[in-house]
This record gives C-alpha cells, structure tokens and sequence, in this order.
C-alpha cells in the first residue's frame, strides 16, 4: 500500500500524470526515507509503536507504517499540508482512478472511494471538496466514439456491443451510488466522470440520482470533440473539462519496480513480501487551486495497491 | 488598470507651469525628498495588503496613419488630440444611452476601453475598460476586446486614417511630407533636424520632457542604428539624410562634433523613441512578496520575449541591421550627462551612471532564499542617502537598494504648483521619478485612494500587427506567471546576464541565430517540498529549511537559443511552453477555451522555432523582395505605403491570411 503526498516541483513536470505520478512516489519514499533515517530518536520511536507487523508484509521500516493489512509508504498520514487561506478561496478538485487490476465490486469500490477521498481531505485538513471526478478503468473516449472497432468479426456487431456496454454502464452506475452517498454527506460538492461519450452519457444520465456537472475528456483530442458530444454536453448543462491523464495510470509492473528499487538495499528477508502478488487498486490525484489567482498551491497524488501472498 | 508613463485624460487637461531645465535642476532635491516621504507612506499603508486577486491588463499601442490612395503615399497622423476628444465625447453619449453605431450591440455590462494620449502625437494607447481576471473565460474575452478597441478608434478616425500595430513607421524623419498636417522640423523644444516640435504630444508635459532631456543632457540625443548592408549598399556608408549645414540652434553643432557616425542611420530627437509602440502588460499580486517575486522571476523572461516580437527593421527610411526597437528607445531618452556618461572628470554630478533611464532593471527584490547574492549587479550605483532613509523608515535592504537605485534620477518635469505643499495623500514625486524609470520591468506599489494592489509591469514586448498576435502574447505571459507560481519556478540568473541578453536581442534575427542566458534548471530543489509542504509564496520559508544553494552560479545557467527556452531541451531546460501546457493539464478547464489557447500557444512555440517568421523579419524580406527597392538598404514612399497597408490587411485578417504576412502565420517549411 502506497501513499505519496503532493509533490509537484521535479521533472519531468510536463510528462503525462502516469509519469508523474511515478516520479511522485519515487521521489517521496526516497526522500521519507533519507528523512526519517535522520531524524530523532523519538520520532522513530514514535512511528515503531504504530507498526503492528501485518500478515503479509511484516516489515518494520522506520518511515514506513503498518497497521492491520497495510502498509502505508511513507507512514501515514505523512504531513499534513493544510491550506494556508479559508476554505473558500480554493477550488478543490480531486480524480478517483479507478484502476484495471482492481476489484471491480462495487462494495470495494465504495471502500476505496471513501479511503481515497478520506486522505486528501485529512491531508489538506479540508472538510470538502469541490468536484470529484471519477475515471473508470476501460473507458476511453475514443472507443466510445467508434464502437465498433474492438468488435470480433465472428459476433454481431451490434449485440455484442450493447451487452458489454451494458455491463460497463451497470458496474459504473453501481458505483456512482457510492459516489453519490459522498455527496450527500457533503464531502463533495459536485460530481464529474471522465472520458464519457455522448451514447454513454445518454444510457447513464437516466441512471443516476445525482448528475455529473463534468466530463472530462483527453486534452490530445479536445479540439476534435464530436459536435453531438458538444451539443449533448451542452444540452444537459454538464461542462466539457480538459485532462491529460493515461487511463492506466498506475499499471502493476512500474509498482513493483518503484517498491523493489526503494527496498533495493534492504535484505532479502525483509523484503520477501515483495514476491508476493501485488496489485494497484487505485490512484487518486488532488489539485487545490486558488480561484481568483489561478495559482495551484496543492497537489499530489495517493495510491494504493494490494498484497497476496502467492 | 491604471498605467504609469502615460497620462490618463483628465491629467491631459490639466496645465500647470512647468520649469526649464536650469531650474528644474535646483528643484529635482526637493522632489527626490519628497518623493520618498511619499514611498514611506506608501510602503507603511499597503506593505501588508494581502490576498489580491489575479487582475492584469494589457496596454496596446498603435500609430495613426493617413492613406493617401491617389498619390500611393501613407503619412503619420498628427490627429492625436480630436480623436482623443471625438472619442471622450462619446464615451458621454454612451453613458446618456448613445453612441457610434458600432457600439449600440456591445452589452451594457460591457465597460468601454480607454484610450490614452502618448507621446507621439501620431499614436494612441488603448486598455480594456476594466481588468482582466484569470477566469479563462476571460482570457478569451483578450482578442475580441482588442479587435474592439481598433474598431472604435478608427471609428473616431478620418475615413482615410487607420490605428496600425506596426513599433514605428517606417518613414519617420525623412525629408519628405512623413505627417500630416506639415510642419517643418527644428523647433526650439526638440531641436531636432529631422522632426518638427509637433511630432510630439502638444499636453506641455511631453514637450518639456523632451527639452529637459536634451538640455540636462547638453547635447541632442543620439541615435545611432547600424545600417542594414545590402548588396548594393556603399560601405562606408554615410546618412545621406543629415545636414551638416544647419545653424538654427547651438544643438546643429552636434552632428559637425561626431553624433552622425559611419554606417548609422543618424537620428536626433526623443520622438525616434518615444515614438514607438509596445505591448506592456501589468500583473496585480496578491501581496508585496508575490509582486517582487513576479518582478525577480519575469526580469530574466524580458529579453527573450523582445527577441521573440522582433517588429522593427526599419528606421527613418532604411532597413538597419537591428530587429527590435529598445536601445533605440533607450537612446532617445538618454539625459545623462558627459560626466555621467563618463566621457569627463565628475565635477558637478553625483557618479557615473552605466545605463539610460530606459533600461534593462538592473536589480532584483524578492525576498527569496533562492535570490544568491552573485546574481545582484555588483556595481548598482546607488544613493546611499535614499537608501538610509527608506531603511530608517522600515523597508528592508533589497527593495530600499531598488529604489535608491531608481532615485539616482533627476525629475525631468517638475510643475512650479506641486512645490509648494508636500501632500502626503498623493504620490505625485514619487511617480515623478518612478514613472521615468524606463526599466524593462516595474514594480509598482498600490496607488493611494483605491483598491488596487501591488503590481508588476513586463515592459519589454513589441507591439504586433494583429491582435490575434497581441492576445497570444498577452495571455501567455499570464500563463507564464500562473506557472512560476504554482510550481515555485526559478529563472535567477545574474541580473548582469539579463543586460547582456538585451542587447543579443537586437541582432537580426536574434530570435534563430543567437542564443541567451538562461537557468537550466527552473525547478526547486527537492530539499523544499520533502515535508509535503505546498509551494505557497505567502508562508516565508522556515529558517530551517536548507536555503542556501551551493555550487558556482555559472553552472547553474548556459547559452541556449530561443527555441530551447521557448519548446525546451532535452537533457536541459524544459521550456517555457511545456511549463504552460501542464499548468493548463493540472487544473480545470474547458474545452473549448483550451483550443483558443492551442492557437496562441502555437503561435509562439512556432515564432520560436522558426517556423513561423517574426514580424521584422517578414518586413524585412516584404522591403527586399519589392520591385522598388534597389537592394541599397532604402526604403521609399513606394514601399512604405505598400508595406503599411500590407499590415492594415494583414491586421484586418487577424492571423488566418494564407496572402501577404503568411509566414507569420503559417508554416514556410511546404512551400
């Protein structure tokens, strides 16, 4: 289990979030790292009272923490950086990525929702935020546009189509109530998804209790936006939002590569649970901007990824 | 937004006496004086003025011209004054409900653009009628709003007479009829030999400036812009248009003592400068650390963004060997004396003083653990006096040194009327000498009896011919600021560096031939955000926290051409346009805003690269690729009104010609 607070100062800045938020993990465990090996004694002490070993992993890093099954890297919460102006000055937005490795149930993903949204208001020490986007893996923009290229010959185009597409729109509707229930405790002031095609939104809308006001579509397209998604978007007062997100923004080979290389130099037994299977379950990315300065002053990234033994 | 250097309408009507130069002189102590009691009140009022929004505002400057279809002839307009006040009087009629067609449609919400006098009698200045914010809505109300403005002046104009974007006119100075109406020149303010004292705003602030100038000077400003050699241009080659004959005015001596040198277009007088038309655009902070870090972080970004708007190729009816307007501005407003200049002993003056009142800055601000000490000018002349006061009055060293730098100026126009009380509510001493200080960056405090907030100015731009253009420039420097602010950007490099890189920037072509100073990298150091901490400015950086960066400076930047500081490095600088484009990916915004914003942002990464022909080397190629031009470097009537109008249809087209100026526009690569 990986957290990684807000890091947005080094290079390559400009790289797709996957790239950064990649870069944001390594270089937050190598810096808690060389922080925590530094620092006093007490606070050493202080982190090793929280660090239960847990069945899987059973590692007792210093700047790592554990409790019951998870680890959190650095321990949790880390820092807390707190906005420095009234609530009211930021807009808070945050992106839940939903990830394709992950249980796709919808009572998990009412868990990590509400995991995911629980540590970005803990460390901005927020009581809410102000949009929260939500990317479901396997929903890309531009298969939405063209149905009909993933579709093996041998099916009827059509059927096959509508059934997969059914399910999808049944899981994420599943989902969304969750998300809904987040709203209506008033974590969240609105409500956006990611990627969402015309056809789509038509067959979700209906679905839902509370709508989105935003869907966000990938900035490499945004001037070729279909004129129905324009129309339709329009139509239904939800706003066209720019994103330059991958999907697949945290695939598992490059976890285990970040984990592997930040226990690089620790011996084989303490790190054995890093044999076991481990699988990203989502990523969720943070942005606080102050409104009427257009100023980024926060943001950051947390992720979480599960370990089986094998 | 208020803007300083130009005289709102209202100051316009207002006269007072204003003193010679002699006078003036013994009087300049008293203003300098209380142009800090001014400072001080003003620093102890606003130094704590916290959390301002983002406003900005652009200031657009353009030239009258007068057609003259018949005769293929384009004169400069000397109409300033009845079309400010054709422009005044409806301003009324709209507030009473009417006004000129045009504007009937504009939504009453919509406040009008103001329209300034400046210098040139032959110009105008327009901004938007109320800031701009960082909405991006609002970054795409830019361009229409502009478009606006040019409708509405040359709604206000002569059927005949056009606003053009062009930094000067090509034919200014020549011995022909360049303006209308005619006057010849050698007047007694200027003194020029080429231009007449109606060239000049007629409000008597503008003709004193220009006297007090030349006579503080003791000698006419000289100009001096290396010729453009062609093939058949004769070397040495001499200005064929200076007359070494005249004796109207102790000044004609000037140019039988050596102010005309070989292989310079020779000009004379303030107007050559002056008169030229910038894009400048000022930024309100959200307090006084934000503006000074804005000012440190911007200063480094003025050359770069000359060399990239590069427009003017032409003086006085040649084509010169330069591509952008500033020294020539620079020189054209130059008062410093001989001794100053150090050309004699000091006697009389204070030291030596190595730049004009028209400058790059020559200091840095922030109050910054980034800001090294290695990157100050070492050699900024102060008055040390100055400095103690502000000291004694609380400022701290950094901006105290600022402003005693500043100080070092003597007023040049100084009305008889302000000398008698010092009212401690208005800042007019102060702005005396704030206001010319031409640097290519200003700081500029809160103006009393409003709400205003701390502001910087980026004051390096040239102006272009289409608005379109304009808008790009304008709305990427924003950009640019959003970035350095929310990713706590680093661009120091010695402030000396930034001089040096002004002056590449004049060379032809700068823009692809040369390369500039600059940090290689902007980010912070990782030291900084280790605690999680956000790149906030307001919260001063706990002393804990390693702040002093090792290492020699001079590895910390390198030469690099503008396309590497524009589209980046590999390996090295990221480049100011990716910077931009994931500060648009990391916040919220809408889709068709950001393809408005894809335009600009092409335009300027394909300036950048070449792709795309700047606007003085556009004119230069328009100038020797027409079949009037003898490839002698001279520019006649002939193509001077076939290049401007060139521009008026060029501007009309707003970026989209595939006819003349496409290369300006549009890839040169196919063809």
């Amino acid at each position: 289990m990986a957290t990684g607070p807000s890091l947005i100062g080094h290079r390559p800045l400009f790289e797709k979030s996957n790239i950064e938020l990649t870069n944001s993990l390594r270089t937050t465990f190598a810096s808690a790292k060389s922080i925590i090996q530094t620092r006093s004694k007490h606070q050493v002490d202080g982190l090793s009272s929280l660090s239960a070993p847990a069945n899987t992993t059973g590692t007792t890093h210093p700047w790592t923490s554990t409790s019951a099954s998870t680890l959190s890297i650095p321990s949790s919460p880390f820092t807390a950086s707190p906005l420095t102006e009234e609530r009211s000055s930021y807009d808070i937005t945050v992106k839940l990525f939903f990830l394709p490795s992950a249980h796709a149930d919808a009572q998990s993903r009412t868990a990590h929702a509400q995991e995911a949204l629980r540590l970005v208001l803990d460390i901005l020490e927020a009581p809410r935020i102000d949009l929260l986007i939500v990317s479901f893996p396997g929903i890309s923009f531009d298969a939405d546009d063209d149905p009909d290229s993933e579709t093996p010959e041998s099916m009827p185009p059509l059927k096959r189509t509508l059934t997969a597409e059914d399910r999808l729109v049944d899981s994420v509707t599943q989902t969304w109530h969750s998300i809904e229930e987040l709203h209506s405790k008033g974590l969240v002031s609105a409500l956006g998804v990611a990627e969402f095609g015309s056809e789509r939104l038509e067959r979700f809308l209906p679905l839902t209790k509370i709508r989105p006001s935003v869907d966000q579509i990938n900035v490499r397209d945004c001037c070729v936006v279909p004129k129905t998604l324009i129309l339709y978007a329009k139509d239904q007062g939800i706003q066209l939002l720019t994103h330059n997100d991958c999907t697949d923004i945290l695939p598992r080979g490059t976890v285990r590569e970040i984990l592997e290389d930040v226990f690089r130099d620790d011996d084989a037994a303490a790190t054995a649970w890093l044999q076991n299977d481990i699988t990203p379950q989502w990523v969720v990315k943070y942005t606080a901007v102050v409104r009427d300065r257009g100023v980024i002053e926060n943001k950051g990234y947390f992720a979480m990824a599960e370990v089986h033994s094998i | 937004m208020q803007t300083d250097g130009t005289l709102a309408l209202n100051d316009y009507r207002a006269l007072g006496t204003p003193l010679a130069w002699p006078e003036a002189k013994t009087k300049a102590a008293q203003v300098r004086t209380w142009g800090i009691e001014q400072l001080l009140m003003i620093w102890s009022r606003a130094r704590s003025k916290e959390r301002d929004a983002l406003l900005w505002g652009d200031e657009v400057e353009y030239l009258v011209v007068a057609l003259d279809d018949e005769h293929q002839k384009v004169r400069l307009s000397l109409r300033q004054a009845d079309i400010l006040l054709a422009l005044a009087e409806d301003e009324e009629l709209q507030a009473n409900g009417g006004c000129v067609p045009d504007l009937q449609n504009i939504s009453r919400e919509y406040k009008l653009p103001i329209f300034h006098p400046e210098f040139g009698r032959f110009m105008l200045e327009s901004t938007p009628g109320k800031p701009w914010g960082i909405g991006f809505k609002d970054l795409l109300k830019v361009e229409p709003d502009m478009r606006l403005r040019r409708v509405i002046a040359k709604d206000h104009m002569n059927a005949n007479e056009y606003p053009i974007t062009l930094t000067t006119f090509p034919r200014l100075g020549t011995k022909d009829d360049f303006i209308c109406p005619y006057y010849p020149p050698s007047g007694d303010k200027l003194r020029s030999q080429f231009v007449p004292d109606e060239i000049a705003n007629p409000h008597i602030r503008f003709p004193t400036l220009a006297a007090n100038i030349r006579s503080r000077r003791g000698r006419k400003v000289e100009i001096n812009v290396p010729i453009f050699k062609d093939k058949n241009t004769a070397i040495p080659w001499k200005d064929p248009t200076v007359d070494y004959d005249l004796h109207n005015w102790p000044e004609d001596d000037d140019v039988r003592n050596g102010a005309a040198k070989d292989n310079f277009v020779y000009m004379d007088a303030m107007a050559f400068g002056m008169g030229s038309c910038c894009l400048q655009i000022t930024f309100q902070a959200k307090n006084i650390r934000e503006g000074r870090t804005l000012y440190d972080q911007l200063s480094p970004l003025g050359p770069i963004l000359l060399a990239l708007t590069a427009a003017t190729p032409i003086y006085k009816g040649f084509l010169v060997d330069t591509d952008v307007r500033w020294n020539q501005i620079s020189r054209a407003v130059d008062d410093r004396t001989a001794e100053e200049l150090g050309e004699k002993p000091l006697i009389e003056d204070r030291w030596r003083i190595p730049k004009s009142r028209y400058a790059s800055n020559s200091t840095y601000i922030a109050q910054d653990p980034r800001l090294r000490k290695e990157y100050l000018d070492p050699e900024l002349v102060i008055d040390e006096d100055v400095k103690q006061k502000l000291m004694d009055g609380g400022m701290d060293d950094l901006l105290a040194t600022h402003f005693a730098h500043l100080f070092i100026r003597d007023p040049i126009v100084i009305f008889e009327e302000d000398l008698k009380t010092l009212d401690l509510t208005k800042t007019d001493h102060f702005e005396n000498l704030q206001s010319t200080n031409w640097q290519h960056m200003r700081f500029k405090p809160p103006p009393p009896n409003n709400d205003i907030g701390w502001r910087v100015e980026f004051r390096s731009m040239e102006i272009q011919i289409t608005d379109f253009e304009n808008a790009a420039f304008s709305v990427f420097i924003v950009l640019i600021t959003r970035a350095i602010l929310s990713y706590d950007l680093n661009f120091y490099i010695p402030v000396t560096r930034t001089t040096e890189n002004m002056e590449t920037a004049h060379n032809r072509d700068a823009v692809l031939q040369d390369k500039f100073y600059f940090r290689k990298d902007p980010f912070p150091k990782m030291e900084r955000k280790m605690d999680g901490v956000s790149p906030d400015t307001s919260s001063p950086i706990p002393a804990s926290r390693p702040s002093t960066p090792s290492g020699p400076i001079e590895d910390e930047y390198e030469l690099m051409t503008i396309d590497e500081i524009v589209n980046g490095k590999s390996g090295g600088f990221p480049g100011l346009i990716p910077l931009v484009e994931n500060y648009l990916n990391s916040v919220n915004i809408d889709i068709e805003t950001r393809c408005e914003l894809a335009r600009y942002l092409e335009l300027i990464r394909k300036r950048a690269s070449g792709e795309f022909w700047t606007a003085a080397r556009w004119m230069r190629h328009f100038v020797r690729t027409h079949s009037a031009y003898n490839l002698d470097s001279v520019v006649p009537e002939q193509i001077c009104y076939d290049l401007v109008k060139a521009a008026e249809k060029i501007t009309s087209e707003q970026g989209k010609c595939f006819g003349v100026g496409r290369e300006m526009f549009k890839s040169t690569k196919a063809r």
